[in-house]
């Protein structure tokens, strides 16, 4: 018999074919022990898959939340970069200046320990950015890095 | 306010966080289960099943409200599961957690030890876990039709939605992978 209906035995199987197809099919299955068969064997199949599905793996939701919120929210960090450069590089350099308020001026002078906590502090803060930041992202703010050791710099020989 | 995923994901598109937090709490366990039972790898599944809601996050106002939420959402995860190997790998390089033990046991070794009990039982087991390592040796798109259909429960309609293919393309590539399937158990 030519033309089995193969690829429509699942579908009839399902229930989704439009009645005409259906009424074909049915006459073919009646008159085709070959694709009986092969409609007997898939029905088992898709019965043992649909029942056997096994389990994925168990995950932790709290970290897999987490990542999902740094990842989110890197990618907004990105886009905030490219698409208003201008108020970052001016946020950089107001983080530039205050860096410098702090290490050279403001009341009183730090004393070495309070300068080390205070650059403690602001690497820390700048090392997390970085987990969270694209590449593009990296290269700037290894330029604030490199702004901070100048001023280590600056500081010490002021100090000395 | 309506709840329904619809109603939430049109909410996501004017950013309220507590809309996507409710679609995050929703689907995250499909997410991860469609997406590790294509990828059937813990980590790719974990990245793919993140990397959707963050699609979901900025692609929500494209969410035409003709098709279901549930549709749609599975496109996202479904094409990002079939493309993952194109993707750029720096996140993963980058977050990699040492805590987590390595995704890459096998199916096999993932099923239940089977009890000492000759017989039909034991046969039976067996030939499930046979059926399922031959499920993940087929092409990804085969092993996502079957997934759709065994595991989601998806209409042949739907999976079509899915993949963005036209029914007969899905009806063609779930009778393949049936095929492949019948020629396992029976070559056992
Ligand atoms: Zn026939």
């Amino acid at each position: 018999m030519a033309d089995h209906p193969k690829t429509d035995l699942v579908p009839y199987l399902r229930g989704e074919l439009a009645p005409a197809d259906r009424a074909r099919v049915a006459r073919h299955l009646e008159g085709c022990p070959e694709c009986r068969e092969d409609a007997a064997a898939l029905h088992g199949l898709i019965e043992t898959l649909g029942r056997s599905v096994p389990p994925p793996p168990a995950i932790h939701w709290g970290r897999w939340r987490a990542e999902l919120t740094a990842r989110r929210d890197a990618r907004r960090g990105r886009h905030a970069w490219w698409w208003r450069p201008v108020p970052l590089a001016l946020s950089a350099s107001l983080a530039g200046a205050l860096l410098v308020l702090v290490v050279l001026g403001g009341p009183g002078t730090p004393t070495g320990n309070d300068l080390a906590v205070v650059e403690q502090t602001l690497l820390g803060r700048r090392l997390e950015l970085l987990r969270q930041l694209s590449v593009v992202e990296r290269l700037e703010l290894l330029e604030d890095l490199d702004i901070i050791r100048q001023l280590d710099r600056l500081a010490a020989a002021s100090e000395g | 306010m309506e709840n329904s995923d619809e109603a939430l994901c049109r909410r996501v598109a004017e950013r309220d966080e507590a809309a996507f937090d409710l679609l995050v709490e929703r689907y995250r366990e499909r997410a991860w289960r469609l997406a590790w039972s294509i990828l059937r790898d813990a980590e790719a599944a974990r990245d793919v099943s993140q990397d959707a809601f963050i699609r979901l996050y900025e692609a929500a106002g494209s969410f035409a409200g003709r098709a279901r939420f549930s549709t749609w959402f599975y496109r996202l995860l479904v094409n990002r599961c079939l493309d993952h190997r194109r993707r750029n790998r720096w996140w993963r390089l980058w977050a990699r957690d040492e805590g987590e033990a390595p995704g890459g046991e096998t199916l096999l070794e993932r099923q239940p030890a089977p009890a000492y009990d000759p017989g039909d039982a034991l046969s039976r087991e067996q030939a499930v876990s046979a059926l399922w390592a031959a499920v993940d040796r087929l092409p990804p798109r085969q092993r996502a039709v079957v997934t759709l259909q065994a595991q989601e429960e998806l209409s042949t309609a739907e999976i079509a939605d899915v993949l963005k293919c036209s029914q007969a393309t899905v009806r063609v590539h779930l009778h393949r992978a049936l095929k492949t399937l019948r020629r396992t158990l029976e070559k056992r």
